[in-house]
């Protein structure tokens, strides 16, 4: 029973780690119409900036706050410079070409820290250990497990209840309606891939305290994350919440009662799901 | 050059075509008869590849699952004894053609993204399935060292081992391929599957079954992915887990894209321009990712019909 | 019509293609000795490739500056396997066939070794293994060509059960990767332990978390659980570093079980956890680099640590070995050709910083010494080090070739 809660904890937690990652995936896809391929990428970038800037500033809240504003800058560069001439091509194009967005940035962290492992300590508030159940419970995944709702709620909020959220939901509903009224659709599609790649920066800068940091730790999590995006809904806020939490929860009980079946199970759940519901369980409302 | 030898024209090409496959090895090294041998491989499964989403307007993600499997049964009958190469390579491209059928069925319904989604996990499925189940596939070490019998019966035999042996043979392999597919894709069928990637719902208004040409799209796709599987693992003498990883589905997508989408060669130009680029990267650098990438970025944007399509683009936009 | 221009458009390609690759192909220099290297060098275990590059370059840069090899220099190249059995068998193949490459070295994957050792009749030209140990390389899959001169999984996995004998647990399971050396690693400690100690019993609640798993709370957390006296570890490199924190936090190595970590001591695990690696378990490697004070050891510490400022790893040690056991080999031999130093390897001892290595003409596993020891703090290192440090001869843990399945003779 006990260990039933433990891996309900475990998993919950890593579903709000994905959940952070993927929320940036599916807007940017939801906005712009671009499966960003070099998401993970962005998130491995995160890391490496927090890991660089605790070693530098000694303080991981600092980290925590440069490390995704770099990333989001670079993110701001790449969809201006590489990702605007192709919108309206087909999405195999735009796969492609963050895929040689990928392979440039994993070669990069490469080439800037080297191919061996960092880690970073979480912060001395959040160092500890509790006792749940008989086990410790480290408190930095209990944090996590916290934070992912709270942004959740929050992004609900800025998409349903602020103007610039408005014009964001207009602009993914008909790009071309919302420049006839007026909106800046460029700046307003930089401004996205911005707080997209924002969201992966700190998903990437979260993760430091609970993964060790090293090359090509994006090209795992992108596949899980368009997992966690297609199961939920392409587009979906709620449906990203939904499919990361469900995937959590696979990886922490398939570790328990499947053990043989860990590396297969992701795919079988979304196969079931795709073929059930063609456009994932909460589809976005056409 | 006058209208009269314009008919004769593209004669002249396929028999200049056939003509430097057949004299290459004459000319260059052993590795570049094994790359060339390589890139006609790849050619064919990008070719296979092409047919779903050049002519049908399916982006598969999970199409090395029928390579992979084209390669594991042809590498596992040839692991436990069995004789005929013919018969473990046309078994593993049955299994192939099976498996394709069988997802297909499951897949084509859906569009798209969803669809290129569905497929990385059926091709990620049997990747976990080959990882997995050592005492068929090997498990993560695959099949290895596999011996490969000579092909045909008695003194009417050839020792495929050699790499000048083993790349006639390929180039057969391809040329009938090309052939096949061309002939497919020129077809009433072939026109079928353009009309539904232009538009679904016209051609379903014209009585057009759309599942049922997509789903035979995609099991033809399946049978030339097994073909270019098999001769892969005749050709590396193994089968292993890698071959079924949605890195190895990304390939054709990759040289596809790169060539040229819509035109019928544009795979096998991505084919030739991928190793390529990757040849002379690695010749200087193990560093190969981020030149590979520096090198893909403006490539795709500049040439939004891929490398080949662009050029054919550009060159009848001159003389039109 | 328009596709049969398309064609031979094609063609052209296929043949100015070909052209300029025979351009490139035709004839370099033949001055050097060319060793060809494969290795992981992208992806997540790139590090290995990257320590095995360091240390063959410091061993080449050596070599050439005392005069090289019967007076030849040597030249290495180095290409990346990506942990693909086929991208490593087009290296070796383009090193052999294009560089004309006068022996190959390699392999950090035990998989990428079982595809490409069997391909290696076909090249005619030797390997030297510095780093993949599947035991298979030089057991039943042995052949003329393919040598090892690094520890393999059966050695490490002999001391292991040497030391679990020793601690007196009886109840054993396993942690390790979901793949071919994870579950061998398990099969060959039941195997020796078995035979050390008949008392000791194996659970059926083992733990194989998939290859870069990132959460492993759900399997420490299943292990612990199941109460056992002693688990053994053959989590490697950053996997092994994810482990050990999450472990670490969850109270594992606080727990009453005795813990053993077959790569536990590789010196990029130490370097990224520093002082949180947990102190007083037992732990092994392939080279510890306080194990001995020879002076070739002493001064590979030396001339590594001032070429890249840090601590020598085991697969920077091996590869460094590879050279100079290659650089007697010739010697010995007293001409750079294949056949010949294929003889000269066979039953050739060369002193390398691991220590005294003897290649066995059997099946051409390298006897050596392997190390293992307790992990302890120490104010003079950046990193924690072993200390109690034991060692075990290579005789003692290498099993004879007769039990290794290697028939070539």
């Amino acid at each position: 029973m006990s260990l039933f809660f433990m891996n309900l904890l475990n998993g919950l937690s890593l579903g709000m780690l994905l959940f952070l990652i993927s929320i940036g995936l599916t807007i940017i896809f939801g906005v712009l119409g671009v499966l960003n391929f070099a998401h993970g990428s962005l998130y491995m970038l995160g890391a490496y900036f927090c890991f660089q800037s605790v070693s530098l500033f000694h303080n991981f809240w600092l980290a925590l706050l440069i490390s995704p504003l770099l990333v989001a800058v670079l993110g701001g560069i790449i969809e201006m410079s590489i990702l605007r001439p192709v919108y309206g091509r087909d999405v195999s194009f735009q796969l492609l070409l963050t895929f040689g967005v990928l392979l440039v940035l994993d070669d990069a962290v490469r080439l800037i820290w080297g191919s061996g492992y960092h880690i970073v300590n979480p912060p001395a508030l959040l160092n500890g250990v509790v006792h749940v159940a008989g086990f410790t419970y480290p408190v930095y995944s209990l944090f996590i497990l916290g934070l992912g709702p709270l942004i959740g709620v929050g992004l609900w909020a800025f998409f349903r209840l602020t103007l610039w959220g408005k014009k964001i939901r207009a602009a993914s509903m008909d790009r071309e309606m919302a420049a006839g009224i007026g909106i800046n659709v460029n700046r307003l599609f930089t401004g996205v891939f911005f707080f997209g790649t924002w969201l992966a920066g700190m998903g990437g800068a979260l993760a430091t305290p609970l993964r060790a940091i090293g090359p090509s730790m994006g090209e795992k999590i992108i596949i899980e994350s368009f997992i966690v995006v297609v199961i939920g809904g392409l587009g979906s806020f709620p449906g990203a919440f939904l499919g990361a939490i469900i995937l959590g929860l696979i990886n922490a009980y398939g570790a328990e009662y499947l053990p043989r079946m860990t590396m297969a199970l992701p795919y079988i759940l979304l196969a079931l799901i795709l073929l059930t519901k063609p456009r994932g369980l909460l589809a976005r409302e056409v | 050059m006058t209208r009269s030898d314009s008919s004769l024209k593209p004669l002249f090409g396929w028999a200049a075509g056939l003509a430097a496959l057949i004299l290459l090895p004459f000319v260059i090294n052993t590795y570049i008869i094994l790359l060339t041998t390589e890139v006609m491989i790849m050619g064919i499964f990008a070719l296979s590849f092409n047919l779903l989403f050049g002519y049908t307007g399916l982006l598969s993600f999970g199409h090395a699952a029928f390579f992979g499997m084209g390669g594991y049964v042809t590498a596992y009958l040839l692991s436990h004894a069995c004789p005929s190469l013919t018969l473990a390579f046309l078994t593993g491209v049955a299994g192939a053609s099976l498996t394709a059928i069988v997802v297909g069925y499951l897949s084509v319904k859906l569009d798209e993204i969803y669809f290129a989604i569905l497929t990385l996990g059926f091709g990620m499925m049997f990747f976990s399935l080959a990882h997995q189940w050592r005492s068929v596939t090997g498990g993560s070490d695959g099949l290895t060292g596999l011996v490969v019998p000579r092909l045909g019966w008695g003194a009417f035999s050839v020792d495929i081992s050699s790499p000048w042996h083993y790349y006639y043979l390929v180039v057969a392999a391809f040329l009938l391929t090309v052939w096949i597919l061309r002939r497919i894709t020129q077809s009433n069928f072939g026109l079928i599957l353009v009309s539904i990637r232009e538009n679904k719902e016209r051609a379903a208004f014209t009585g057009i079954n759309i599942r049922a040409y997509r789903l035979a799209s995609f099991s033809i796709a399946g049978f030339f992915a097994g073909v270019a599987g098999g001769l892969f693992a005749v050709f590396d003498r193994m089968a292993s887990p890698s071959m079924l990883h949605w890195t190895t589905s990304a390939q054709p997508v990759l040289m596809t894209v790169l060539g040229g989408a819509h035109t019928f060669f544009g795979p096998v130009v991505g084919s030739i321009l991928f190793f390529f680029i990757e040849h002379i990267i690695t010749k200087f650098t193990d560093i190969w990712m981020i030149y590979l990438g520096a090198i893909l970025i403006p490539l795709v944007i500049f040439f939004p019909e891929g490398v080949l399509g662009t050029l054919l683009g550009l060159k009848k936009r001159k003389h039109g | 019509m328009k596709g049969k221009q398309m064609f031979k458009r094609g063609m052209i390609f296929f043949t100015a293609f070909a052209m300029v690759f025979s351009l490139i192909g035709i004839a370099h220099a033949k001055k050097p000795i060319k060793i060809g290297a494969v290795y992981i060098m992208s992806g997540f275990a790139a590090t290995y490739g990257k320590f095995a590059k360091n240390g063959l370059t410091l061993a080449v840069e050596e070599i050439n500056k005392s005069g090289g090899i019967l007076g030849r220099p040597l030249k290495v190249s180095f290409e990346d396997s990506r942990a693909k059995p086929p991208v490593a068998l087009r290296a070796f193949r383009k090193f052999v066939y294009e560089d004309k490459v006068d022996v190959l070295v390699g392999l950090d994957s035990s998989g990428v070794a079982k595809s490409v050792v069997p391909a290696l009749t076909e090249l005619k030209t030797p390997l030297i293994i510095t780093h993949a140990a599947t035991p298979d390389v030089t057991g039943k899959q042995c052949n003329k060509y393919a040598f090892r001169v690094s520890a393999n999984l059966s050695q490490n996995v002999q001391v292991a059960a040497h030391i679990a004998a020793k601690t007196g647990a009886r109840k054993w399971t396993t942690i390790g990767p979901d793949y071919a050396f994870g579950h061998q690693s398990w099969e060959y400690f039941q195997k020796y332990l078995k035979a050390l100690n008949p008392k000791a019993t194996f659970m059926t609640t083992t733990a194989f978390p998939k290859i870069a798993t990132e959460d492993y709370t759900p399997y420490i957390t299943t292990i612990m659980n199941a109460k056992p006296d002693g688990v053994l570890i053959s989590l490697w490199s950053g996997d092994l570093i994810n482990f050990i924190r999450q472990a670490k936090k969850l109270g594992f190595f606080k727990a009453k079980f005795k813990v053993l970590m077959t790569l536990g001591a590789a010196t990029e695990v130490l370097y990224a956890l520093k002082d949180q690696m947990p102190t007083g378990i037992w732990v092994g490697t392939r080279y510890w680099f306080l194990a001995n004070h020879s002076p070739v050891n002493k001064r590979f510490i030396k001339a590594y640590k001032k070429k890249y400022h840090v601590y020598p790893s085991y697969n920077a040690q091996n590869a460094y070995a590879a050279a100079y056991v290659l650089k007697a080999a010739y010697e010995k031999a007293g001409k750079v050709d294949k056949e010949a130093l294929v003889k000269a390897l066979e039953g050739l001892t060369v002193d390398v910083p691991v220590g005294k290595i003897t290649i066995r003409a059997g099946d051409h596993q390298a006897l050596l010494d392997v190390s293992w020891g307790k992990t302890a703090a120490d104010p003079k290192y950046p990193i924690r080090i072993l200390k109690p440090i034991v060692t075990f001869k290579g005789s003692e843990i290498t099993p004879k070739v007769s039990e290794t399945g290697c028939k070539r003779k």
